[in-house]
């Protein structure tokens, strides 16, 4: 992994395990703007407390990550995330996706 | 100064205006690279990382690519194709590699023939062919360089989708890296079927591109 992958690949660790430690907050700050906004609409409730349904994968190990310009793809054992570059670094599009072929990834937590 | 900006004005000429253009190119896809950005709630990026970028490299070299494929495609079948009464190609009774003594090579060089033209051997054939070569070399490079900033550029939109990004060797089979291609080589072999049907009939005074505007439309191989 070169060293703009493994920092997506940290963003994405760091917000999975937030979610497990039931920290609400510490997983919000590492979605990308858009994407929380849609899951605060789509939730009704504040991406905080919205994001702790999501039933997102705890976080596995890293198997991969492929960085190509402004995007990230963050393979871990049991999910698959997605990251875009913001000015704070990476941030999450999209997290708890699966392949479905030659068709876009299925996510739990999605950008609009 | 001023004697050499006259004997050289063609190349310098357009020597500035690729520059020019190309800016105009960074900057207008600077702006169309970050209205999408916008579009889809994501950063806009600064000038120097887009021009550095798999998209500015991508769309510079596939354009690249097909302008030096069709000056290497031109340079080697004006050897052997004719047209009748186009300046673009040779007298009728020319077609081929033609005589030592009309190419001006071995024991018909002159004094101010080039040294390789006078030589024998692996130097004579190199420079013999080192017009075609080079374009045809710097064609095989800038679309290497297609392929490889490409590859990038798509996995970059691929990601974008939510899509898995794909190998080198399975972008060359993409229809985005063949629609690039494609599209660029039709419209180079347009535009040189039209140079060469068009200067048939039409002229431009004093073009060295055209014949001379009394010359007859059978004439070939004349130029003004």
């Amino acid at each position: 992994m070169t060293g703009r992958g493994d920092a997506a690949a940290a963003v994405a660790v760091r917000m999975l395990t937030a979610i497990t430690q039931q920290d609400g907050a510490g997983a919000c700050a590492a979605l990308a703007p858009d994407t929380a906004a849609e899951l605060e609409q789509s939730a009704d409730k504040p991406c905080v407390e919205a994001i702790l349904d999501e039933n997102l994968p705890a976080p596995g190990p890293v198997s991969a990550s492929h960085v190509y310009g402004q995007w990230a793809q963050v393979r871990l054992s049991g999910d698959t995330v997605f990251l875009a570059v913001f000015p704070g670094g990476w941030r999450v599009v999209a997290a708890g996706c699966t392949a479905r072929g030659d068709r876009p990834y299925d996510c739990l937590l999605q950008g609009g | 100064m001023k004697k050499f900006l006259r004997e050289n004005s063609l190349g310098l000429a357009f020597g500035l205006l690729f520059l020019v253009v190309l800016i105009g190119e960074a900057v207008a896809g600077h702006a169309d690279f970050n209205q999408r950005q916008l579009s889809e709630g994501l950063q806009p990026i600064s000038f120097d990382r887009y021009v550095t970028s798999a998209s500015f490299a991508v769309d510079v070299t596939e354009n690249w690519q097909s302008e030096y494929l069709q000056f290497f495609l031109y340079i080697y079948l004006t050897v052997w194709l004719l047209q009748k009464g186009s300046p673009e190609s040779k007298e009728l009774h020319k077609p081929g590699r033609e005589s030592d003594e009309n190419q001006m090579v071995g024991a018909y060089a002159t004094d101010t023939s080039p040294a390789w033209a006078g030589a024998s051997g692996l130097r004579h054939a190199l420079f013999s062919h080192s017009l075609g070569l080079v374009m045809g070399a710097i064609f095989l490079l800038s679309w290497l360089a297609q392929s490889i900033t490409g590859v990038a550029a798509y996995n970059e939109q691929q990601l974008g989708k939510l899509e898995d990004p794909v190998s080198w060797g399975q972008y060359l089979l993409e229809p985005d890296f063949w629609n690039r291609t494609l599209q660029n080589w039709q419209s180079e072999l347009l535009a040189v079927t039209s140079m060469v049907v068009l200067s048939i009939y039409l002229r431009q005074r004093g073009s060295s591109q055209s014949k001379p505007v009394g010359a007859a439309h059978a004439a070939t191989g004349v130029e003004g």
